[in-house]
């Protein structure tokens, strides 16, 4: 390491602003080198850019053609439920009620409702497509109920793998007490909801 | 006259979910919470972690930022302690052999103070145009003299010492009150 006047031409500078330019010039030496940022970190965490997502309210007419896709969903859910509970497989799934979910890009999900089961669990069936395969082993996706827009109940977590990603889930809380699902993105021990990602 | 905006209007316009202004403060801390946690951790990993922890607490926590109470810098530099805390607490820990002598490491208070300095610092850095800081961390930690970093940036030796004395008086205004 260069001593000050090594590195900083002092010509011309009065006492008290060379005194402030040492002070600066002790300080670079303490502080020592930056460190170089990985290529992980070159751009905003994942995390926060999930939640930097914005959710305006859907155009009427979208939100029209959105229920007219999934009313058809329904139907399409109803049929195929109905056939494959009569093949008797093990993975009959009799799908009651469609929920899309939207999010960023090109984000969005269908989460697909059975009926309640003989122990009062309600099966659910998550379809996700377009999120982002997580950086990190810890991290994941994780479905909520909601109760005013805040997540509260948790239902399942989920990773991807980049494509679209099926999961079965199956909770026991009452619908009728939320308002709608959330899914946010998970960092390994977050004991809270994390940033959302998909929303109805 | 600086006219950069504020750590602190960053934090305010971050919380109203202007994603330009959290853009800005990743771009001025995103360095300077890195360092921190690798002093802190050691482990390049958990220090890429920490920091993607970080980042999401100040979203999240935004609108929980006082300005009355303080300006920015301290406010994320406690939010990245947090996390950072966070990711330390979350290790194995291997236990050590008790040393027969005291250490001759810098003690708790003396860590935080240079912690602090480093991140004040490397938080100014990023506000140097890119030449300044170039030609700073050319003279200060790569062992090269003036001349040689002339020679390496082909640029005259006045230039370079003219940059030097620029970062180091753009740098004096930023630090304002540390120094």
């Amino acid at each position: 390491m260069s001593d000050f006047r090594d590195i900083v031409d002092t010509d011309g500078l009065d006492g008290e602003e060379e005194a402030r330019l040492r002070r600066v010039h002790d300080l670079l030496v303490q502080a020592g080198p930056p460190p170089d940022l990985p290529p992980s970190l070159e751009r905003t965490p994942e995390a926060a850019e999930a939640e930097i997502v914005q959710f305006p309210l859907l155009p009427r007419r979208r939100w029209a053609a959105l229920a007219v896709a999934a009313a058809f969903l329904v139907l399409i859910a109803f049929a195929g439920g109905y056939l494959l509970a009569g093949s008797k497989g093990s993975s009959s799934f009799a799908v009651e009620r469609v929920v899309p979910m939207q999010g960023a890009g090109d984000a969005q999900a269908i989460l697909r409702i059975s009926s309640k089961d003989g122990a009062d669990n309600w099966p659910m069936e998550l379809e996700v497509s377009g999120l982002r395969k997580q950086l990190h082993r810890a991290s994941y996706y994780e479905l909520w109920l909601t109760k005013g827009g805040k997540p509260v109940e948790p239902c399942g977590f989920f990773r991807v793998d980049g494509s679209t990603t099926t999961v079965r889930m199956s909770v026991p809380y009452d619908f009728a007490q939320a308002d709608g699902w959330v899914v946010t993105a998970q960092r390994d021990g977050a004991r809270v909801p994390g940033p959302v990602v998909l929303r109805t | 006259m600086r006219l950069v905006t504020s750590d602190g209007e960053l934090i305010q316009r971050a919380a109203t979910g202007d994603r330009s202004a959290f853009e800005d403060l990743y771009r001025r801390y995103a360095r300077p919470v890195f360092g921190l946690a690798l002093r802190r951790l050691g482990d390049r990993g958990r220090a890429e972690d920490a920091v993607q922890e970080t980042f999401a607490s100040v979203w999240r926590s935004a609108g929980s930022y006082k300005p009355e109470r303080g300006p920015g810098a301290p406010w994320i530099y406690a939010v990245a302690r947090n996390a950072i805390v966070d990711r330390a607490r979350a290790r194995t820990e291997v236990p050590a052999d008790i040393p027969d002598e005291p250490s001759a490491d810098a003690g708790p208070a003396d860590r935080t103070e240079q912690s602090w300095v480093a991140w004040r610092v490397h938080r100014a850095l990023e506000e140097l145009p890119e030449r300044e800081r170039e030609v700073i961390g050319l003279a200060y930690w790569s062992g090269l003299s003036q001349s040689e970093v002339a020679e390496f940036l082909g640029i005259p030796l006045g230039t370079v010492k003219t940059r030097t004395r620029a970062a180091l008086h753009r740098l004096s205004e930023i630090l304002g009150d540390d120094l």
